[in-house]
């Protein structure tokens, strides 16, 4: 039998930054293995480096060096342009601040990754995707006319619409209130449930990291803990 | 489904957004678009208004023109052989008006004299509308003349007022409102008068030797062409001395004019462009600026580079084609509104339409320019990292670019400079004037940035205000580079036009004064001479008195080569295109500065010897013992350069290109040229005694011409600092674009400077240095590189020395600082207006 390849598979990573102040080490030797299907938290304090091994991890950063392994794939070599054509379909990102495009209605913000991987019913699969988050009466409102919750959502659906084998979230329910923010947990494990995809989740919420199957601490940029809930 | 649909379809979705970020980069390209448009839209309706107009502009399909003598019988016979022929003859006189049978006030005129063939084609404007050889028509004592309303008013006449002309008096019919042949005539000294040639013949004017232009037009049936002609004659009569023109180029001088100006208008267009095209590229980086996250997001989602590239480059070409058609329909609607302003009052025929040649080539720079000022910032928007998303902790990527698209930018950049090039009718200067440009940039964009670098290194004032102000010049973001390029280029434009017109007014007042005579008295005839000088110097205050003798002749062969196929440099070709003066002497004219060879010996009477100008000697590759073939009233005279002097046509004194020796010129028939400088007091007193004892001598007021060649001037330079004021308008959007750029930094600035409690007085205070420095510093630097500009071309087109002018100096720099304030100023009001808590509320 052939065993499958890990979802996310971090060897060794380093991540050093130039900045005005001198070079920032921000990631120093991070390895990790994420199983197909699984929920893991990334939890640890500011600065600690959640959000670039999320970054990394997701291929929206070069790593300095060590390997990143995503769905058998090796992306540590990859220029900018071969990974933003590798993410199309395979990767979903959830941002703390939605990161919806303005200027786009709710249902144009889901079709846009379906249109770049060149589905043609992009809007019906869309439509789709919004009546999963509930929003089906909100496809033509724009950004600026939802809610934080409701612009989440609408994320949270343009990220699942391609099915990908990853959903990173980071920080998801970070801008939100309480009871808003609840929901939208409930509803990124409720769509984990429904396609099996790996969620890779970013948060600083002891709760949140709580649901999923394994938490991970990180301390200045190291990981001090791995523990399976 | 493909990148480029794809692409189409993110670039549809964002510009449902609207125009607002794009303003400005629509106002610049408009503005150039438009400004190059409408200037070949009117040259172009110039140009054909003269070609369709051709037979009537030159009185034919063919004109012949003599100086001094009428056509041989055996000439006028290949004349008539090709059509109708009719002859005009033209000369200065003066006109005397009578006034209760006394003189009173005179003019010195144009005399045109026609014959009852005149005009072949078109017709002569006269008000009333009566017909021509009624209104020249002789009677017993009397005949008829039209003048210009200009002589009217200058002696005090009315319609059927009576002025003589040489022995003759004429009775003004009719004011002469339109002669269709003016503008093939010359520079005129004095108001338009026609009469007829019988009139003329009563005047007494015409005498062998006298400066008189005789022209022969041909109307010809359809069977006939000019260029027939022009072989018959050169073989039949090749030493005729006659000026050929056809219809095709009645008025190559008015064309070549025209020309000229539109190749300079449409590279001060280009100029505007180029201006128009940093804001545009400053607004293409700010609007990129503000879409970084919705690029990052893209990215994140998947979009690679080029996708990006692509969707924001057809929103560009988008917005710069919408541009093109506005410009387009203003730069094509524009010549009409200019038709309907200046309707007759331009004595050039302009035939206004739509013409689509230069309405595409203004399309095709206003599309280059978009490319070459839009790919750069699109090139950096590609590089926009996904991760930006996450964080600013790291220092933003500051990519330039990938070598294709900067290629690319660059080949857009060098198709306009080759279109022009390619266009322009003096590539030259064209290619020059880019270049100028292109070193102007160069030179403001250094400056602004080491003016950035020092303001950043100076130490921090004291003054919280003025620091403030420094802060706001240098802090990341800043526009300061920008602006000083871009107003800069359009100041410097201004201060170089300023000084330019300064220079050349300087040149023509200054030289005058001093060395220059108050009269040129022309036509003296050789038996009235001596009673000439008597009359003339019996004035206390005449000096310098000068009599020459003075024939007209061309230039027809440089030894023996004929002058048509001799090797002439360009800026010596005028000299063999038509009549010059010609004089003849024993002994060196005061003030004569030889540079090789010497004079001839005062008692010389052998073969004839040249003194000639040794400029054009160098522009004809002449030297000392080669031959002048000249045509001297029909006659050719071959003479031997014997020396080589320098003329200085600025004196204002009498020039001659040519002096002959005597023993053969002599002989032949010729009138006197004669100058005199008197006390201005005495210029009125002069001018009568000599007008009313000689009325054949035409007296040309040095003054009067002086004023009617700085008039010329101040139009031509006029029309160029309005061309200028253009570039500075572009300029002016640049920095209305940096403004509001800046406007959201600028009201969050304010609210916070509000909440420490800075008051709104104190704030504008702030502002007002910021904008003050900036536009001081811009119109400073513009001073220096208008001074560069305007000194380089006195010297190298002009070639005369460079005067520095204070007051233009001081509006340039004064001026550039007051605007940039003003519009600082209009910005940070509405900063100011703004209240703090509204803003805290929503940031």
């Amino acid at each position: 039998m052939q065993t499958r390849p890990p979802a996310i598979q971090l060897e060794d990573v380093h991540l050093n930054l130039a900045s005005a102040a001198g070079a920032v080490n921000i990631l120093n030797g991070v390895s990790l293995s994420v199983g197909v299907g699984e929920t893991i938290a990334l939890l640890g304090p500011s600065g600690s480096g959640k959000s670039s091994l999320l970054m990394v991890a997701a291929g929206l950063e070069a790593a300095s060096s060590g390997r990143v392994i995503i769905d058998g794939t090796d992306i540590t070599h990859m220029g900018e342009d071969a990974l933003a054509r590798f993410r199309r379909g395979r990767i979903g990102i959830v941002f703390q601040s939605f990161h919806l495009i303005p200027t786009m209605t709710a249902l144009e913000n889901v079709a846009v990754p379906l249109e770049m991987g060149g589905a043609d019913d992009a809007f019906d699969l869309a439509r789709a995707e919004l009546g999963a988050v509930g929003l089906s009466a909100r496809s033509d409102h724009y950004p600026g006319q939802l809610s934080g919750g409701e612009q989440q959502r609408v994320a949270l659906a343009r990220a699942m619409a391609t099915q990908p084998k990853v959903l990173f979230a980071d920080e998801p329910t970070g801008n939100l209130d309480g009871a808003t923010g609840a929901e939208i947990a409930d509803l990124i494990f409720a769509l984990h449930a429904r396609a099996q995809t790996t969620l890779f989740l970013v948060t600083h919420e002891e709760t949140l990291a709580r649901r999923c199957g394994r938490i991970v601490r990180l301390k200045d940029g190291r990981i001090v803990a791995d523990e399976r809930v | 489904m493909n990148r480029l649909s794809l692409a189409l379809k993110l670039a549809r979705r964002e510009m449902r957004s609207g125009l607002s970020g794009f303003r400005i980069f629509l106002a610049s390209l408009v503005l150039g678009v438009a400004a190059i448009a409408s200037v070949g839209s009117l040259s172009q309706a110039f140009l054909t208004g003269l070609a369709e107009q051709g037979r009537v502009l030159l009185g034919g399909d063919v004109s012949v023109g003599l100086v001094h003598r009428q056509t041989t019988p055996a000439e006028h016979a290949l004349l008539e052989k090709y059509g109708r022929v009719s002859e005009t003859i033209s000369l200065r006189g003066m006109a005397y008006a009578l006034k209760n049978g006394r003189e009173e006030d005179r003019q010195l005129v144009e005399l045109k004299a026609v014959d009852g063939l005149y005009p072949l084609y078109g017709s002569a404007g006269l008000s009333p509308n009566i017909d021509l050889a009624d209104a020249l028509k002789c009677a017993a004592n009397i005949c008829g003349a039209t003048a210009e309303q200009t002589l009217l008013d200058r002696l005090h006449l009315s319609r059927g007022g009576v002025i003589r002309i040489g022995k003759q008096n004429f009775r003004i019919s009719a004011v002469l409102a339109n002669e269709p042949d003016r503008i093939s005539g010359g520079f005129s000294l004095g108001p338009h008068v026609m009469i007829s040639d019988a009139g003329l013949n009563r005047t007494g004017l015409i005498t062998l030797g006298s400066l008189i232009q005789y022209s022969y037009r041909v109307a010809m049936p359809s069977s006939r062409t000019p260029a027939q002609f022009r072989a018959e004659a050169m073989e039949a009569f090749p030493d005729a001395g006659w000026e050929i023109r056809d219809r095709a180029n009645a008025t190559p001088g008015t064309s070549n004019f025209i020309s000229q100006i539109t190749m300079f208008l449409t590279l001060v267009g280009l100029t505007a462009l180029a201006v128009g095209g940093v804001g545009a590229g400053q607004a293409i980086s700010a609007f990129l600026d503000r879409k970084r996250n919705e690029i990052a997001i893209l990215k994140s989602l998947g979009a690679d580079g080029q996708l990006i590239f692509l969707a924001f480059f057809l929103q560009v070409m988008a917005i710069a084609t919408l541009a093109v058609v506005i410009g387009l329909a203003a730069g094509a609607t524009l010549p009409f509104l200019f038709a309907q302003f200046l309707a007759g009052k331009l004595p050039i025929p302009a035939d206004y339409k739509i013409y689509p040649l230069p309405l595409a080539l203004a399309a095709v720079f206003g599309l280059l320019s978009a490319a070459a000022f839009g790919i750069p910032p699109l090139a950096r928007a590609r590089e926009i990292q996904p991760a930006s998303l996450f964080r600013d902790l790291v220092a933003r990527a500051n990519a330039r670019g990938r070598w294709p698209y900067l290629l690319a930018a660059a080949v857009a950049g060098a198709l306009i400079v080759a279109l022009a090039f390619a266009l322009a009718p003096a590539p030259i200067f064209a290619l020059e004037f880019l270049g100028g440009i292109a070193a102007g940039l160069a030179i403001l964009r250094i400056v602004g940035e080491a003016l950035r670098l020092l303001l950043k290194a100076l130490p921090h004032p004291r003054r919280s205000g003025l620091r403030l102000a420094l802060a706001n010049l240098i802090r990341p973001g800043a526009h300061t580079v920008a602006v000083v390029t871009a107003l800069g280029l359009g100041l410097t434009l201004l201060a170089t036009v300023a000084l330019l017109d300064r220079t050349i007014s300087a040149q023509v007042q200054n030289d005058l004064p001093d060395t220059a005579p108050s009269f040129f008295f022309i036509d003296i005839q050789p038996g009235e001479a001596q009673d000439f000088d008597r009359a003339v110097t019996r004035f206390r205050s005449a000096e310098d008195y000068k009599r020459t003798p003075m024939i007209r002749g061309r230039i027809v062969a440089l030894n023996g080569v004929p002058a048509r196929s001799a090797e002439i440099d360009n800026d010596a070709k005028w000299a063999v295109s038509g009549d010059r003066g010609i004089t003849y002497a024993a002994v060196p004219p005061p003030g004569t500065d030889i540079v090789q060879g010497k004079w001839w010996p005062a008692n010389y009477s052998g073969p004839t010897l040249i003194s000639f100008d040794a400029d054009l000697a160098q522009g004809m590759h002449l030297k000392i013992g080669d031959t002048i073939t000249l045509n001297v009233l029909g006659r050719e005279l071959t003479g031997r350069i014997f020396n080589l002097r320098n003329v200085n046509f600025a004196s204002g004194r009498q020039n001659f290109v040519l002096i002959l020796s005597p023993g053969i010129i002599d002989k032949a028939p010729h009138s006197f040229l004669a100058t005199v400088r008197v006390d201005p007091r005495d210029e009125e007193s002069v001018y009568r005694s000599i007008t009313d004892r000689f009325p054949n001598v035409s007296a040309v007021r040095v003054k009067d011409a002086i004023a009617q060649v700085n008039s010329l001037l101040q139009e031509l330079a006029l029309g160029v600092r309005a061309a200028s004021l253009l570039t500075i308008f572009a300029g002016l959007l640049v920095l209305a674009g940096a403004i509001s750029a800046g406007q959201r930094a600028r009201l969050y600035d304010s609210t916070v400077l509000k909440v420490l409690g800075m008051t709104r007085s104190q704030i504008a205070c702030i502002y007002a240095m910021e904008y003050g420095l900036l536009g001081v510093v811009t119109g400073a630097l513009a001073l220096v590189t208008g001074t560069l500009a305007a000194s380089i071309v006195t010297k190298q087109v002009f070639g005369v020395p460079f005067v520095f002018d204070s007051e233009a100096a001081l509006l340039t720099v004064l001026g550039g600082g007051a605007v940039t304030l003003a519009m600082g100023l209009i910005g940070a009001w509405v900063a100011l207006a703004a209240k703090p808590s509204t803003q805290l509320r929503n940031p």
